[in-house]
């Protein structure tokens, strides 16, 4: 047994680490949040392209490298908040693997960095209504309406999920109405988009159900370990900040009652990192498990970003309630990711239909 | 990473299963519902429990063999820890001697002392106690004042122990007793005294619970012979730091199949009165499972690093502050989900057959309490693994 990365996947994290370290410091997202319409740092993303990054969620015969390095890949992206649409895009990419040979140009494409594709799923604002999908493909040609497309505003195209299954839709001059749908989380982009135009349905009914099945999986594995990072990071930032700050003529962090806030920062945190890396490898070598572990990641590594990144701002104090601090980026980031990519509240529900109640 | 069990665990895994199927006479939870049982014979069914695993050679089997163990791995005993719990199996009496003192006498105990104490603990002939606390220092452990006073071959003992689990079926009692009032860690030294003496009296303590599984010890020139120091005078709080240590590790695993067990009678409760397609009885549920398999990653992970070779550090109060808060959220759970009936105890008509659960509704309170608070294991969370500094 052991918990620990082995070589190569430890020096993968490390990689990116030092990539995101170097290029998507705390300025360099700030910038793309403030500055940038589409989100995300272009010459970057090329860069990822590059090293294989865009690759990372395809099956391994296909260039991919396995759940766990997803997972440490998206934990470093977590502790520097990345903005732009990296896991979108790999998510699309992987159901354009999966979705057969006819999509595969555009996947080639998009893990190339020279396209950039994500998918278009949602049509309610919120996770408990549940209506059947309105978006058809019929004929070659789609009519839909979509609800917080992620980067939506700036892809060049969008895998829509429609009654009849998967449909690539290329930007096409007309039909293709984007209104942007701003949240708190001031570094992510969606949009609402309104299709309607040409499109190729690429995986019909119970194809396509297998593939956003394994989509999820992999959704939800990475959000979770992007919210590890997120905890993680903000933890650091916080020890950092209650050592240097005094009051009373001693360090904030010789009080007891943030000692202890700490100390359960780091519970839930150690925890979603257990959580996560055991849901990982059961992707990876025990695949009977693994849907229930994915979901009790998520669902735990969810709320306890979003605790842990709140508290962070309330031990920062009143520069924690600051733009010109950090925290306030890990604590949107972790309300992102607690619900999108399955919300806490369907992870809870899938642990239970995983065990069959 | 490699988060799986060797074939050889799997197969001490499906050796143990069989053995307890084929010898494990009644569940603990059959044993409990018995009226003919009171608290002593209970205590006998343990004893008898205990000999039937220390002679199929599960007790104490991460020591050398010399003293009845097989050099059995960390992860062996994990897996023993976990299917006892799954079978539903009594504990063993002596689990204070077997995971304290046994470990503390094989690394710092005599030849001698090995040889005199370790057959007997292990066949349940002498059953042990711990005296640590006193009632002026619990969670302050290091502020004892329970005094060792050499009288030729002999110390002499005063003062009073808490909290002695078992203490009153017990034969012995391993003390923390100060033999340099000046020197707050120095001075403490580990004792080895028999009970049965006109210096040593032990009375029950009642539990909110009702029961008197602990006691208080009192000491009043009680005599402590030379040779039943383990290791020096003055080495006593080292010692007994370190086996605090030995105890985690093992017990990883068993905390989650512990409540996963729990957890079925809640699901069958659920089913039983019709709410399991609630909506806010599905959230509940599922956040007891998940908060239990999150405990069990970290388990996993913890008997992982120990295979690997680390040694259980700071991050133990995590697992610690983990399982003992869930129990009070998981026995709170049972009693919102399962309404009234989770409150009856096991000889009230219509109780629930297979969990107690106003036993364990009320036992959760002590958990957060015992073997560190969750506030100490907070302050060495903070101290010793975030490096927090101290005022």
């Amino acid at each position: 047994m052991q918990f620990e990365l082995d070589e190569d996947r430890s020096l993968l994290k490390q990689q990116t680490r030092d990539l995101l370290e170097r290029e998507s410091g705390s300025e360099a997202a700030r910038a793309v949040m403030e500055q940038a319409p589409e989100g995300y740092d272009k010459a970057l993303h090329a860069t990822l392209a590059e090293l294989g990054y865009l690759a990372l969620a395809l099956p391994e015969e296909a260039g991919g490298m396995g759940a766990v390095s997803l997972a440490a890949v998206m934990h470093e992206m977590g502790r520097t908040a990345f903005p732009g649409p990296y896991l979108d895009v790999l998510l699309a990419s992987r159901a354009l693997h999966d979705a057969g040979a006819e999509a595969h140009g555009l996947r080639d494409r998009v893990v190339a960095g020279e396209a950039l594709c994500v998918l278009a799923r949602r049509e309610t604002l919120d996770d408990l209504s549940s209506t059947e999908l309105t978006a058809s493909c019929a004929d070659g040609r789609l009519e839909a309406t979509k609800q917080l497309v992620p980067f939506g505003a700036h892809a060049d195209a969008v895998l829509v999920e429609t009654r009849e299954g998967l449909a690539i839709c290329e930007r096409p001059a007309a039909g293709w109405e984007a209104n942007a749908q701003p949240t708190l989380d001031h570094a992510q982009r969606f949009a609402e988009l309104r299709l309607s135009g040409p499109a190729q349905l690429v995986a019909g009914g119970d194809p396509a159900r297998g593939i956003l099945e394994t989509v999820d999986r992999l959704a939800a594995l990475s959000a979770a370990a992007q919210l590890l990072g997120l905890s993680e990071r903000a933890l650091e930032l916080t020890l950092a900040y209650t050592a240097e700050r005094e009051a009373f003529g001693v360090p904030i962090a010789s009080f007891q009652a943030l000692q202890h806030r700490c100390a359960d920062m780091l519970l839930q945190t150690e925890s979603a990192r257990s959580a996560v890396y055991r849901a990982a490898w059961a992707l990876d070598h025990e695949p009977a498990a693994a849907d229930e572990l994915v979901a009790v990641a998520k669902a735990w590594a969810g709320p306890a970003a979003r605790s842990v990144c709140g508290e962070a701002i309330q031990l920062h104090g009143g520069v924690g309630f600051t733009w010109e601090y950090d925290p306030h980026l890990f604590f949107k980031r972790a309300n992102t990711l607690e619900q999108f990519h399955g919300s806490t509240r369907q992870q809870l529900e899938a642990v239970l239909q995983a065990r069959g109640l | 990473m490699d988060l799986a069990f060797t074939t050889e665990q799997e197969a001490f895994r499906r050796d143990l299963k069989s053995w307890l199927a084929a010898n494990l006479a009644r569940p603990w939870n059959d044993e409990i519902r018995n009226p003919s049982h009171d608290e002593n014979s209970l205590v006998e069914v343990r004893r008898a429990w205990q000999r039937q695993l220390n002679d199929a050679g599960y007790l104490g089997m991460g020591w050398p063999a010399e003293w009845g163990g097989r050099g059995a791995s960390v992860v062996e005993q994990a897996i023993l820890e976990e299917e006892l719990w799954r079978a539903d199996a009594p504990q063993v009496p002596n689990f204070l001697g077997i995971d304290l003192l046994g470990p503390a006498l094989i690394h710092h105990g005599s030849e001698e002392q090995r040889r005199r104490f370790i057959p007997k603990m292990l066949a349940a002939d002498e059953i042990w106690c711990q005296g640590f606390s006193e009632p002026g220092s619990g969670s302050d452990l290091a502020s004892l004042s329970t005094r060792a006073e050499p009288d030729g071959e002999h110390f002499r003992i005063t003062g009073q122990k808490v909290w002695t689990t078992f203490g009153p079926w017990s034969d012995w009692i391993f003390v923390l007793a100060r033999t340099d009032a000046e020197d707050r860690y120095g001075g403490i030294t580990f004792f080895l005294v028999p009970i049965d003496q006109p210096g040593v009296e032990v009375r029950s303590i009642r539990q909110i619970t009702g029961e008197s599984e602990f006691g208080e010890t009192f000491f009043d020139g009680a005599l402590a012979r030379r040779e039943h120091i383990v290791g020096k005078i003055g080495e006593g709080w080292r010692i007994a730091m370190t086996v605090l240590g030995y105890e985690r590790g093992v017990q990883t695993m068993a905390y989650p199949a512990r409540f996963e067990g729990y957890l079925s009678d809640v699901i069958e409760g659920v089913r039983r009165n019709g709410t399991l397609g609630r909506a806010d009885v599905r959230e509940k549920l599922a956040r007891l499972i998940v908060e239990n398999q999150v405990m069990r990653s970290n388990g996993l992970r913890t008997l992982a690093n120990l295979a690997a070779g680390e040694s259980p550090g700071p991050e133990s109060s995590i697992e610690k502050i983990f399982w003992s808060e869930y129990a009070k959220r998981q026995s709170e759970t049972a009693l919102d989900l399962l309404g009234p009936q989770a409150q009856l105890t096991t000889e009230a008509r219509h109780a629930r057959p297979d969990m107690d659960w106003a036993r364990e509704f009320l036992w959760a309170r002590a958990g957060t309490i015992y073997s560190g608070s969750s506030e100490i294991q907070r302050n060495i969370i903070a101290k010793r693994v975030l490096r927090m500094p101290t005022k």
